[in-house]
């Protein structure tokens, strides 16, 4: 056991370190969502990519470097040390990339790949349905092969994270009604300025907007952009979810709350109340504190068995449960050092940061499998409990929307 | 980074699980609370069978008859002597290692049995205070060791062998001794979290074992999301509760700047993740669950009593916090400091 750098690991660091050093003015520096600008995002991530540090674990015919996941722990390490903003093509990388370089033809392979890795291009995964979420392979949106054997898409989308800005999305249809829910699904890489493709913005209860909803109207596809064979969807997006349990459960990343950005808020406050609510505040903290450092430990259990080949199974979506369930804490607890303030959208001050933190947080416990779906998986597939009983099993598609 | 178990650890931990279970299990604790003198009820596998079994003084140097291991070594082996709620504690073994170093007489009787140690901490209940031959503590800045005597009442967990202890007085071991004390102290507190870390992970297997066999409305309760979910809650404190454990432990060996913390961290998750482990084996045995057939309240008076043991969770936690609020505060300062 050890968690000094091996010599390889530190010469990785310094390079990393150097290079942000280097250009630490274009970088910019982390500051609240409102101030986000996407053409200087795709301009950050090209810089980023140019230099090297994006997609280092992609194999090198993708574009990246076929390096370790060790080696992209240390940028994400040194890229949140220096306080440099995160990428704006997460997606992207995280998922649909790694569905492409999987599923993909050689041709989308070369036409995609680099493009996305530089945020030449930004992509989207367009998975989620209004009456599919968590039952993902309940969606209903449908391609229809035509006699040039181009697709025709339609149904809508919902859910899907940077839609509004996306140049491309993969997209889950189904293909055939008249077989069991599972097996009738086919994927696809679809422009998302094609003609027939509508894209609404979702305002989210913290007042943001991520998401989008995705109306797909007789969206013509040529067969070149399949991704897998026909029929064969949900073995690719289990490519895509996979992918996405490490993103997000992954390296002891925290989620939506950074502890020790809350650790400085805390110390800075606590001075001003009573001893008995700085004892209370403690209290709080150092249970919330003492989870972050569970978290992020466990997530370095994970990493260091990534890095000895293993892959990432379902017990690291247990790091997704515990991060939503300390983030929430970690925002009460903030808040409610604001005193008064507390109750109102913003400080006196004018700042909030705080406010909108906590009003993001809800949406975390649902976004990338409900926590619900999440504690079915891992109580099924880690600790081996009997499934939830189904009502749609060794039927069509057809007979379980009737 | 390597933060993972090598080999030879995982080795250990398979011996260890091996003569544990040979040597104690939950009927043994059972038969302590059935005894007709629970508070004097020597618990099982015991001192003499502990001590020959190399396990308990692992920590020991070789040269005094010790096993010239880690502190993670020792955790591991701790971990597995939670899972059959074995006593003693190997929490008084560890804090004596660290306590008598330089004095390689004593250690040597630590190593071979012919003395056993038990460490006070001032007035409270001291953990294996019950057959003691000899008791370590703090008067003023020296570090004391000599007979007393002990008081013993009702135990909650009659496998922690606790009791009030009034020291005599003893032979001082060492002068200045505070800052030696204060890190032994972090040691027991590692061990005893590494104890607690297999006494929950052995009650949710039990817990998940009866999910998957008890039937109910014509199917497994373990098909029940109510129930499933109850126990993915602690299985995700379980891992993060190994993490901090592992990581405290080799903090003791190989960075002690990181022990204080660490340490207080996995004190207080053990705490809260035993007592959660613990009440949700009862909650999913329903009424079975809370007989005094049953194993499960064995394993809850463990987490019941481990709570307040070398500093309760609330002690903890506020440690914890201080030491993250000290650091983010010297953070802003030097922030602060370069702004000017």
């Amino acid at each position: 056991m050890d968690f000094e750098d091996t010599p390889d690991e530190a010469a990785w660091r310094s390079t990393v370190r150097s290079f942000i050093e280097e250009h630490r003015d274009e970088l910019g520096q982390r500051r609240d969502q409102r101030s986000f600008d996407d053409v200087v995002s795709r301009q950050r991530q090209a810089l980023l990519y140019d230099g090297g540090l994006v997609g280092v674990t992609w194999p090198v015919e993708a574009g990246g470097q076929g390096g370790t996941p060790m080696q992209q722990a240390i940028i994400d390490q040194e890229m949140s040390r220096a306080g440099v903003p995160g990428l704006i093509n997460l997606i992207g990388i995280g998922m649909c990339g790694p569905t492409v370089i999987h599923h993909g033809s050689d041709d989308q392979k070369d036409r995609y790949l680099k493009r996305l890795l530089r945020a030449d291009d930004i992509w989207c995964q367009l998975f989620s349905e209004p009456a599919s979420g968590s039952d993902l392979a309940a969606l209903r949106t449908k391609a229809v092969q035509t006699e040039d054997g181009s697709w025709r898409i339609s149904g809508q989308k919902v859910w899907t994270t940077l839609a509004h800005l996306a140049d491309y999305g993969i997209v889950l249809t189904r293909t055939d009604p008249d077989v069991a829910k599972h097996r009738g699904l086919t994927m696809f890489v679809v422009p998302m300025k094609a003609e027939g493709v509508t894209v609404r913005p979702l305002r989210q209860m913290s007042g943001g907007a991520d998401f989008n909803e995705v109306f797909f109207d007789d969206v013509v596809v040529p067969d070149s952009e399949r991704l897998g064979d026909v029929g064969d969807g949900w073995r690719v997006a289990l490519t895509t979810l996979m992918s996405e349990r490490l993103t997000l459960g992954g390296g002891g990343t925290e989620i939506g709350m950074s502890a020790s950005t809350v650790a400085e808020h805390v110390a800075r406050q606590i001075g001003g109340l009573s001893s008995d609510r700085q004892a209370l505040v403690r209290q709080d903290f150092g249970r919330a504190y003492v989870d972050t450092l569970g978290i992020r430990y466990t997530g370095y259990r994970l990493l260091s068995a990534i890095s000895k080949g293993a892959f990432p199974g379902p017990e690291a979506s247990a790091g997704k449960l515990a991060g939503t369930k300390v983030a929430r804490d970690l925002a009460d607890l903030s808040v409610r050092l604001l005193g008064d303030d507390a109750a109102y959208a913003e400080t006196a001050d004018g700042s909030s940061s705080w406010q909108d933190a906590q009003a993001g947080l809800p949406g975390m416990a649902i976004a990338g499998g409900t926590n619900e779906v999440l504690r079915n998986v891992l109580g099924e597939r880690v600790l081996g409990l009997p499934a939830e009983p189904r009502a749609d099993k060794g039927i069509t598609f057809k007979e379980s929307i009737r | 980074m390597n933060f993972d178990l090598d080999d030879e650890q995982r080795d250990l931990a398979s011996a260890a699980g091996d003569f544990l279970r040979g040597a104690a299990s939950p009927a043994d604790a059972r038969a302590m609370l059935d005894s007709d003198d629970p508070a004097g009820a020597e618990p099982q596998p015991g001192r003499a069978a502990l001590v020959s079994s190399g396990f308990a003084t692992i920590t020991v140097p070789e040269d005094l008859g010790g096993g010239g291991g880690s502190l993670l070594d020792l955790a591991v082996v701790a971990e597995q002597a939670g899972r059959v709620l074995a006593g003693p504690s190997f929490v008084g073994y560890a804090r004596a290692a660290v306590l008598l170093a330089g004095d390689d007489d004593r250690l040597r009787a630590l190593a071979d049995g012919s003395t056993s140690y038990a460490v006070v901490d001032g007035d409270g209940p001291t953990l294996d205070a019950v057959g003691a031959d000899r008791f370590l503590s703090l008067r003023g800045d020296d570090l004391v060791c000599g007979p007393g005597t002990v008081t013993t009442r009702a135990p909650m967990d009659p496998t922690r062998g606790l009791g009030q202890v009034s020291v005599s007085d003893g032979d001082v071991v060492a002068t200045d001794a505070r800052l030696r004390w204060d890190h032994a102290l972090r040691v027991g507190r590692v061990v005893l979290a590494a104890e607690g870390l297999g006494t929950a992970a052995r009650a949710l297997e039990i817990g998940i074992e009866y999910a998957k066999e008890r039937q109910a409305f014509g199917r497994a309760i373990g098909s029940y999301q109510a129930v499933k979910h109850s126990l993915v809650d602690v299985y995700v404190q379980i891992e993060n509760l190994r993490s901090l454990v592992w990581w405290a432990a080799w903090a003791a060996d190989q960075a002690p700047d990181e022990l204080p913390l660490a340490a207080a961290a996995a004190k207080g998750a053990v705490s809260t993740t035993l007592q959660a482990a613990a009440e949700t084996l009862i909650q999913v045995h329903g009424g079975i669950g809370f007989t005094w057939e049953h194993d499960a309240h064995l394993f809850w008076r463990r987490a019941k009593v481990d709570r307040f043991l070398l500093g309760d969770d609330v002690g903890a936690f506020d440690e914890v916090a201080r030491l993250a609020l000290a650091a983010a505060a010297a953070v802003e300062a030097e922030s602060v400091g370069a702004a000017r």
